[in-house]
């Protein structure tokens, strides 16, 4: 008779293995106060381990063909593909003027502002310091949405660094190895980052959703969120900064697991599936780093003249206009012409000249109600006597019988106070 | 006439490989399932390592064997990812060792088979995957079966460019 672990051999292997990866399925996984269950954010010693073997193996690989790609691509275009470059050029240098002379006119408010903060007692932090670093590889899993950079813990990168570019917010940092970190991208499913909506200035979670969307959730229902409103950082997460622009509202869904709230779907400033290189936000202080006070003096002294030149000019501006009366329109008929009477009609005054009047913006007309109430405009007369709730001395007693008539003002006459008007 | 037992005719069709092939061929998977999605803009309609697993199952014959590569890849795969390790790895488990029991009974030099296997076990090794989430672990994970199917469509493409390749690679008496 064969023996029993020869003749079962390849199915005791199979549960083993099931068994000991079921275990450690188990050890990994964490039950969390909402009675949910979610991975474990901090992986244990031995799960790390496996992590930084797995990596170890990987990276190398990735960083070569990164490198490869890299070399390539730059012989083409630093040496072969220079067209059109001294034009970029020029327009470069132009961008660069204008954003100087931005800097430099915005610098008092700046200065103003952390003044004011510091008074205040409220910080506000900026990007001090980042590190440059390249995208090199990803989890191979779109249930998985990290990615890795080619720099680590030796370049000062360390867990919960915001990830960002010039566009916008990217990720965070989430596991850093010697030579390489993993990034957790904002649109994956278990990502979470504060974002405020710009004009209605409503705050949500930014996370991702299985078609590898970004989406705010727990948002009440609002008319005012309309696609294309910005997404900014609401700077509430400790992680990303403030006011760092996440995306832009694309749609509004209904959430489908909660009445009355809606998933507003992100359209992503930064491009996630097309990064190369990334900044890593490596250090938030309340002042500006060495380099933006180097900028903003460079800038200062370049650009401050001029700066202060157009400031002067725009207050003079203003102050001319708060002075003057206003545009004139003189195609526009005076209003008390048209209470008088138009000239040539009946009531007109002869020879009454038309003064000129200031331009006013139209006003919008109000559409007639389906079903008019006393609350409707034009239902009532334009001007009605007060009607006291206390019975007055009667005056004029009206004979019985007789129909009761209001009398209605034409028109209030000038200066005379505006009554109020009771209700019973 | 020598008739041929069972297990001498097992052996005789058992594929052997160079063992540059045995440890090159899943690492370079492995590396380019990782690498591509960055060229392919996010699009992660195969699993590479899958894939391999499935090759060599059927060829190896081996169930053992086949466990074991399914196992690895799988916990190496898992590994990448920011999620628990073994989840991959069990699914993979459960397709190499089905795959290596299944090329003991059927003729694994047809492509059109080789394929539908691949088909079927990439569908499966999906289902394992949102089994162990959301019923073995109770996670929130959200699921779109349209990708998976694209996955698997994806897995059959790769492998019927791949197989015929590696099938060269193969040693013969």
């Amino acid at each position: 008779m064969e023996p029993f672990f020869t003749r079962y051999r390849n199915l005791l292997v199979l549960l083993v293995l099931l068994a000991a990866q079921i275990i450690g399925l188990a050890v990994q996984v964490r039950r969390t106060d909402s009675g949910r269950s979610s991975y474990d954010i901090a992986d244990g010693p031995g799960v790390r381990l496996i992590r930084l073997w797995a990596n170890a193996l990987v990276t190398p690989a990735e960083r070569l063909i990164h490198d490869a790609k890299l070399g390539v691509g730059s012989l083409w275009t630093g040496y072969l593909d220079l067209r059109h470059v001294h034009d970029q050029n020029q327009d470069l240098q132009k961008t660069i003027d204008r954003l100087r002379l931005e800097q430099a006119s915005m610098l008092e408010d700046t200065k103003q502002g952390q003044r004011l903060q510091a008074l205040l007692g409220f910080q506000e932090k900026y990007i001090y310091k980042t590190v440059v670093a390249q995208a090199i590889g990803t989890s191979g899993s779109d249930q998985s949405r990290v990615f890795y950079l080619d720099k680590g813990k030796d370049a000062g990168l360390e867990p919960d660094m915001a990830v960002i570019t010039a566009d916008g917010i990217v990720g965070k940092v989430r596991e850093v190895f010697p030579h390489s970190a993993q990034v957790l991208a904002i649109n994956d499913q278990s990502s979470g980052a504060g974002v405020i909506l710009e004009t209605t200035r409503i705050r949500g979670i930014l996370r991702g959703n299985a078609a590898g969307q970004s989406q705010v959730v727990g948002v009440m229902a609002d008319p005012r969120i309309k696609p294309g409103e910005k997404v900014l950082t609401a700077g509430g997460d400790q992680i990303f900064p403030r006011g760092l622009p996440v995306g832009v509202v694309e749609k509004v869904v209904r959430d489908p697991d909660r009445d009355s709230f809606v998933d507003v779907i992100v359209k992503p400033s930064a491009y996630l599936d097309r990064l190369d290189e990334v900044l890593v936000i490596t250090s938030t202080e309340p002042r500006f780093s060495a380099e933006q006070d180097q900028d903003v003096a460079t800038s200062e002294a370049l650009k401050g003249v001029e700066a202060a030149a157009i400031k002067e000019q725009q207050k003079a501006s203003q102050i001319m206009a708060e002075r003057l009366p206003g545009l004139t329109d003189l195609n526009v008929p005076a209003a008390g012409a048209q209470a008088a009477g138009k000239p040539g009609e009946p009531g007109a005054a002869p020879g009454a000249a038309t003064p000129p009047v200031p331009a006013t913006p139209p006003t919008p007309k109000l559409l007639p109600a389906q079903h008019a109430d006393r609350y409707s405009p034009g239902s009532y007369p334009a001007v009605v006597p007060a009607v006291d709730a206390k019975p007055k001395p009667k005056q004029n007693p009206v004979p019985a019988g007789q129909a009761k008539q209001v009398p209605v003002k034409a028109a209030p006459k000038p200066g005379d106070p505006a009554k109020p008007r009771r209700t019973q | 006439m020598t008739v041929l037992g069972l297990s001498n005719r097992r052996e005789l069709e058992i594929r052997r490989y160079p063992i540059l092939i045995y440890a090159l061929v899943p690492l370079t998977a492995l590396v380019l399932q990782a690498w591509l999605p960055r060229l392919l803009h996010g699009y992660v309609w195969f699993d590479l390592p899958l894939v391999v697993t499935v090759y060599f199952a059927l060829g190896r014959r081996n169930p053992v064997q086949g466990t074991l590569m399914g196992a690895g890849l799988g916990l190496f795969e898992d590994a990448l990812t920011h999620h628990a390790i073994g989840v991959n790895g069990i699914a993979k488990t459960v397709a190499g060792f089905l795959a290596a029991s299944v090329g003991v009974r059927i003729d694994v030099e047809n492509h059109t088979i080789r394929l539908t296997l691949n088909f079927l076990l990439s569908l499966m090794c999906s289902g394992i995957y949102l089994f162990i989430n959301r019923i073995l672990l109770g996670l929130d994970l959200e699921w779109s079966w349209v990708t998976e199917l694209l996955k698997a469509v994806g897995n059959s493409v790769i492998a019927a460019v791949l197989f015929p390749l590696l099938d060269r690679t193969q040693i013969r008496d």
